[in-house]
């Protein structure tokens, strides 16, 4: 440890040990408390007797089964709807990324007459609670022919992403102003400024706004549940999952719901994880570096 | 009042000057919000206005490309050597034209149809459409038949295309004035013996001096299609009787005035007082969870980054396992966990019967207890990240000065992350008011006892609405709703907006 | 052909009007089992007249299907020669409403159109819920359960049935079950089963003579002993009406209104008749499913060991004959409970499960004529012998091995007591919070003076106007 540690007083230096033990012991308890529920989760996705949950911790009978039977059930057909999260997931990330980094480069850097009012317009709008309107978005996508389709899931994740651009502007209003004017000078247009400069530049708010954008749809279940009805094969897994624990079918899904919720949870955590000190910049504006 | 002054207040000072910058801010931000939504609309009529000014202005002094263009779009810029954008402008005036002959005015005269059966025998002034479905019984069969399904009046529908004609309208009336100055403007070029820009100049600024709109037009265009649009559609169902007796195509509803909102204030006793009773439990909730996070959030954050505990990406990561999880796997698990005796791990478990999701002061508690499983580890994970940024030459002086390890927390680390933090806290505030997935994954709202119309003892605002729209059709009241909760965040955010801009000057501190 | 489709049209005419006499002469006393109505089950060949009634017409004939084909073809003109049905149905049926579908699709093949029935899972639970949600975006012909028909009829997303249809479902199903598609004075709905009631099933183990599952207090007491409980969900308002029913509440709907007179001294009765059973919760009585919902429960329940008998209907049977074995399981009717320090027999709902068509199809004939053959006779027994749900079918219910069903028994000796939910209980009924006062009982382990109960019961016909 540091000088002045190995300077204090031995009873000091014991009491201070102390101390760590007892927050090793905190800190134990609480991982147990706090990765029990998962634990717990795997351990039934495992089960092979049916029911819901049982009287015992463990498992009698270890099996596959509850996985095979996500790819092979017709009723429930989770790989269809994996698949379905997947395109919407990537369509709306790419198209929100995009949107959200357009819209910020333009109000963080560019000025303009209306600049001002768009600033005011987007926390204003900003404030409506998110599905407050789902009734009349899916009457708008009835109109354009969209109703109960996957398209329909894309827009609706991606069209309201340019309200999103606080974060990025903010990420992108410390980026030095004298990079644009040098370029300038050199005669480079607002565009290849954009793409050529500040993008690259912009790594880390990019793995931010990509990320978060990309995970939206895997959690969503309010507007996919509002949005598909009763249209099996549209559905995401959150909705697929959440129907599986109805009263008709939890009985004997219930495993099967386990399975499919661990499956779904593998990647999104270590996605997440991988990317946390991105997400922990982004949510902070910025603060933590690397 | 600076940070300096704030870190010489003894702690209770401290808390009770937080309390009261809290509550004096809710007046002046109900205050802001309404002036930042007239700052709005006093930007689009000004916009509006100052087209009026110069459009007689321009008329007189224009020549005669100028004035035709007042008749027809685009002539101007025709007539001054701008063929195509000319051509533009026109292209937009008789697709405007078109639109509202063919479709757009139908819809706008059907807006406030009069004495329209909506009902046999019953007729209704101010239906939204005046055609209500017709049936036919099928001779041969007795079976019976809409014969205009195709052309009855769907009320959304009449509803949803005169809020867009409107829409359409002011972008056509802007247009139409930008037409005008284009082609003042180019006019006045020529005047001057210069040639005005081609086409394809003109479209090259769009990637440089007018780059900005390049980027936000698409972005704005989806944004007034699918949220201004839902929104103002979503404003006008709040004064409508569109409830699960009055769902189109089947029926036609039409305009109730402010029913709705005295329904949910006062005049409905089983909606007003179900109201009331979920209105302060989202507030009780929303503190609960809020500081319970927070606190609870920041301690483990400072155990975990104490200078002499080991393996902290271990610790760390171990915690942000349940945040990662997407909230409904976890929030599933949970409820399946706390379920009654006979489904509920826990209870089948240890052959007991607690009712922790069926008694309301269980499910109450449980809520809140489950949300800080699942929200401890956000707020570790980002006041782990502020902690890192304390400065270190603080502590180091403060060492110094012989402070030990509390009064190290409490002159510095404390104060520091709180103030911080602030905007945080808020934030999170208005989060946990809308915090739909932990009360709808783990109580569904429930119980709901008899006084509670449509809802439980543990339904937020939002799941109210989720559940009025989705399962019980009320979109009326849900509408409302939406609005109160609207009122509620907005004045949240600007409670924040205006702390976040005060916290700027304590990061001059740092 | 066009001499063919005249002839047919004359039928069709003819037995309208004799329907309409037939439907003056009041609802005709159906056979109970063993009754005189000896009818053979008809095998296979399509034709399924049950009966010679004149008022029918025989809707499998060559000349009918030609009808129907004729008049199928004149739908489809108007949608490029293909006809897209949507059919929903629950889970556990769906293989066997498909091979239904298919088999219709062979029936009315012609060159003139294709016909495609797609099928979505909707639980019959669930599919009131969801037509209301959007009637226009439901499906064409789904399959419910009764009690939600009233709400459907006011949101105008049921179609009503057309006279032909209507007239052979007089002539093959149960009268009973025919009284339950009607609203007001019009039928919407074609009976698909008639078990959608609840009755009792036991363990027999414990229960070993059927006189022990007479009396609820001295079931309980048994169960108790065995370490196990009788389940009897008092949190939803569609099993804690039995109470008020058996207090002599009275409770109707007709017409769009609602009367259910709770606020009144035999409300009272039923509501401290509920008090009386939940007080014994945790000792041998179990009162509320939890987060998983009834059927969970049960299943759950005697998977566990920890249930001895349920009120719960035959949706449960399969799963309870798997677990506790087919000679195991008892079915009863429900038992008496303590009213007024009297014992009562307890009364229920008999419920049928429904075969409905969406009033905004485009194709009604077509629909209404799936929904017909998804319900005909042939398609009920079939049923039964497939899934083992009791048939509302004439014909079917006289077969030897429908008539020895458990089940069946029980539903038949719960009959005298059970009520109609279409003519007793509308949306607003459901829409109250029934559920709710039931639950605040049982949170309360019936420990509620009669003060609080009655202002509750206010409440709650306040809710039902």
């Amino acid at each position: 440890m540091t000088q002045s540690n190995a300077q204090m007083r031995t009873g000091y230096a014991a009491k201070r040990k102390a101390a760590d033990v007892v927050i090793y012991i905190v800190l134990s308890v609480m991982v147990v408390i706090w990765i029990a529920p998962i634990v717990w989760l795997i351990l039934q996705s495992f089960r092979g007797e049916p029911g819901i949950t049982t009287s015992y911790l463990f498992p009698k009978k270890l099996t596959f089964d509850n996985y095979i039977r996500l790819f092979t059930d017709d009723q429930f057909p989770y790989g269809k709807w994996l698949l379905n999260t997947l395109i919407v997931a990537v369509c709306s990330c790419v198209i929100s990324t995009l949107f959200i980094l357009m819209v910020s480069y333009a109000l963080s850097r560019l000025r303009f007459k209306s600049r001002k009012t768009f600033l005011n317009l987007g926390l204003v709008l900003g404030m409506f609670p998110g599905f407050m309107s789902m009734a009349a978005v899916y009457n708008i996508m009835d109109i354009f022919g969209l109703k109960q389709n996957l398209f329909a899931l894309v827009i609706v994740y991606s069209a309201g992403a340019g309200l999103g651009y606080q974060i990025s502007k903010g990420f992108f209003d410390t980026i030095p102003r004298s990079l644009d004017e040098a370029a300038k000078i050199d005669g480079a247009t607002r565009n290849q400024i954009f793409w050529i400069i500040i993008l690259p530049l912009s790594k880390p708010i990019v793995v931010y706004t990509a990320l978060t954008t990309f995970i939206g749809p895997w959690a969503d279940y309010i507007f996919v549940s509002y949005f598909m009805k009763a249209n099996a094969d549209n559905y995401t897994v959150a909705l697929g999952l959440y129907e599986m624990l109805g009263n008709q079918t939890i009985t004997r899904y219930f495993t099967t719901f386990c399975a499919g919720s661990v499956l779904i949870a593998i990647p999104i955590t270590i996605l997440f994880i991988v990317m946390q000190r991105f997400y922990v910049a982004g949510v902070t504006g910025g603060a933590v570096k690397g | 009042m600076n940070y300096l002054d704030y870190v010489q207040m003894t702690r209770g000072q401290k808390i009770a000057y937080n309390i009261k910058s809290f509550f004096t801010g809710i007046p002046g931000a109900f205050a802001k919000l309404f002036k930042m939504i007239g700052i709005v609309l006093k930007a689009i009529f000004s916009f509006i206005g100052n087209g009026f000014k110069n459009y007689g202005k321009t008329f007189t002094s224009g020549d005669a490309g100028t004035k035709l263009s007042y008749l027809i779009m685009g002539a101007g810029s025709m007539m001054h050597k701008q063929l195509g954008k000319g051509l533009i402008f026109l292209a937009i005036q008789a697709a405007y034209f078109y639109y509202m002959f063919s479709t757009g005015w139908t819809y706008i005269s059907k807006i406030y149809s009069m004495n329209v059966e909506v009902e046999k025998g019953m007729f209704v002034d101010g239906a939204i459409g005046a055609i209500p479905p017709q049936y036919e019984i099928d001779p041969m069969f007795g079976t019976q038949k809409i014969v205009n399904l195709d052309t009855l009046d769907d009320s959304n529908r009449v509803l949803l295309y005169f809020a867009m004609t409107v829409m359409l309208t002011i972008a056509f009336f802007a247009l139409y004035i930008t037409n005008i100055k284009s082609a003042y403007k180019s006019q006045q070029i020529i005047a001057e013996g210069k040639t005005p820009i081609n086409g394809i100049e003109e479209l090259k600024m769009f990637l440089d001096e007018r780059f900005h709109v390049t980027l936000l037009a698409l972005p704005i265009l989806l944004l007034i299609v699918f949220t201004i649009l839902p929104i103002v559609f979503t404003i006008f169902m709040a004064f409508t009787n569109y409830d699960k007796q009055h769902q189109p195509p089947g029926n036609i509803y039409w305009w109730v005035g402010f029913n709705n909102f005295a329904d949910v204030f006062y005049s409905n006793p089983e909606k007003n007082q179900t109201f009331g009773k979920i209105l302060v439990w989202t507030f009780v909730w929303a503190v609960f969870a809020t500081f319970t996070n927070y606190i609870f959030g920041i301690i483990l954050a400072l155990l975990i980054n104490k200078k002499t505990i080991r393996f902290k990406a271990f610790w760390r990561t171990m915690f942000v396992i349940t945040a990662a999880v997407p909230q409904f796997v976890t929030l599933l698990c949970m409820r399946m966990i706390l379920g009654d005796s006979g489904t509920g791990a826990i209870n089948n478990l240890l052959g007991t019967n607690y009712p922790f999701l069926s008694d309301v002061t269980w499910a109450r508690c449980t809520v809140i207890i489950v949300n800080m499983w699942v929200g401890i580890p956000y707020t570790m994970l980002i006041s782990s990240g502020l902690l890192m940024n304390i400065p270190e030459d603080l502590y180091e002086s403060a060492r110094i000065d012989g402070a030990n390890a509390v009064q190290q927390f409490t002159k510095i680390t404390f104060p520091y992350i709180f103030f911080v933090t602030t905007p945080y806290l808020i934030s999170s505030f208005v989060g946990n008011i809308n915090n739909f997935n932990v009360i709808y994954f783990l109580t569904g709202g429930g119980p709901s006892p008899t006084s509670y119309y449509k809802s439980g003892q543990t339904d937020l605002l939002v799941t109210w609405l989720y559940k009025l729209t989705k399962v019980n059709s009320d979109f009326n009241l849900s509408a409302v709703l939406g609005i109160i909760i609207f009122v509620i965040c907005a004045t949240g955010s600007l409670i924040t907006f205006n702390m976040s801009k005060a916290s700027k000057n304590e990061e001059e501190f740092s | 052909m066009a001499s063919k489709s005249k002839r047919a049209v004359a039928l069709v005419l003819t037995a309208m009007m004799a329907a309409g006499a037939f439907a003056g002469c009041g609802p005709t006393e159906t056979g109970s089992s063993g009754g005189g109505t000896t009818t053979t089950p008809s095998n296979g060949g399509g034709s399924v007249a049950s009966t010679t009634d004149v008022s029918t017409v025989d809707m499998y004939s060559e000349e009918m299907i030609q009808t129907v084909k004729d008049a199928i073809a004149t739908e489809a003109e108007t949608a490029g020669g293909t006809i897209n049905l949507t059919m929903w149905c629950s889970g556990d049926d769906r293989d066997f409403e498909k091979s239904l579908a298919k088999e219709f699709t062979e029936l009315y093949a012609d060159s003139r159109y294709t016909i495609k029935v797609k099928q979505q899972t909707v639980g019959e639970d669930q599919s009131g819920g969801k037509i209301n949600e959007s009637p226009k975006d439901g499906a064409d012909v789904f399959s419910f359960a009764d009690d939600q028909l009233s709400t459907m009829v006011e949101t105008k997303a049921l179609a009503p049935v057309g006279q032909v249809f209507y007239n052979n479902v007089i002539a093959n199903n149960s009268a009973d079950s025919v009284a339950v598609v009607l609203s007001g004075d019009k039928p919407y709905a074609f009976p698909k089963t008639s078990d959608n009631g609840y009755f009792m099933y036991y363990d027999k183990r414990v229960y070993t003579d059927p006189s022990m599952v007479e009396n609820m207090d001295e079931m309980i007491a048994t169960a108790n002993k065995a370490g196990k409980s009788v389940y009897l969900n008092l949190t939803n308002g569609w099993y804690n009406t039995s109470f008020f029913f058996s207090a002599g509440c009275e409770i109707s709907y007709k017409d769009g209104k609602q009367i259910a007179h709770y606020a009144t001294p035999e409300g009272l009765v039923a509501a401290k008749a509920m008090c009386h059973l939940a007080s014994m919760v945790d000792s041998g009585f179990m009162a509320q499913p939890g987060s998983a919902g009834d059927n969970a429960a049960v299943v759950q329940g005697f998977q566990e060991g920890k249930l001895a008998a349920a009120v719960i209907g035959t949706w449960c049977g399969p799963d309870l004959k798997n677990i506790v074995g087919a000679d195991n399981l008892g079915a009863a009717k429900l038992p008496t409970v303590l009213m007024n320090d009297q014992q009562v027999q307890l009364d229920s709902f008999g419920g049928y499960k429904l075969v409905g068509v969406n009033a905004f199809t485009k194709f009604p004939i077509t629909a209404q004529a799936l929904a017909y053959y998804l319900t005909n006779p042939d398609s009920q027994l079939k049923r039964y012998n497939t899934r083992g749900l009791i048939p509302t079918a004439n014909a079917a219910l006289a077969t030897d091995v429908v008539k020895n069903d458990p089940a069946l028994q029980a539903i038949q000796a719960q009959l005298p007591f059970a009520h109609p939910q279409g003519s007793s209980v509308g949306g607003v009924y459901w829409a109250s919070n029934i559920g709710g006062f039931g639950s605040t009982i049982v949170t309360e382990k019936g420990k509620i003076d009669d003060s609080e109960l009655e202002k509750q019961l206010a409440e709650l016909e306040g809710q039902m106007k």
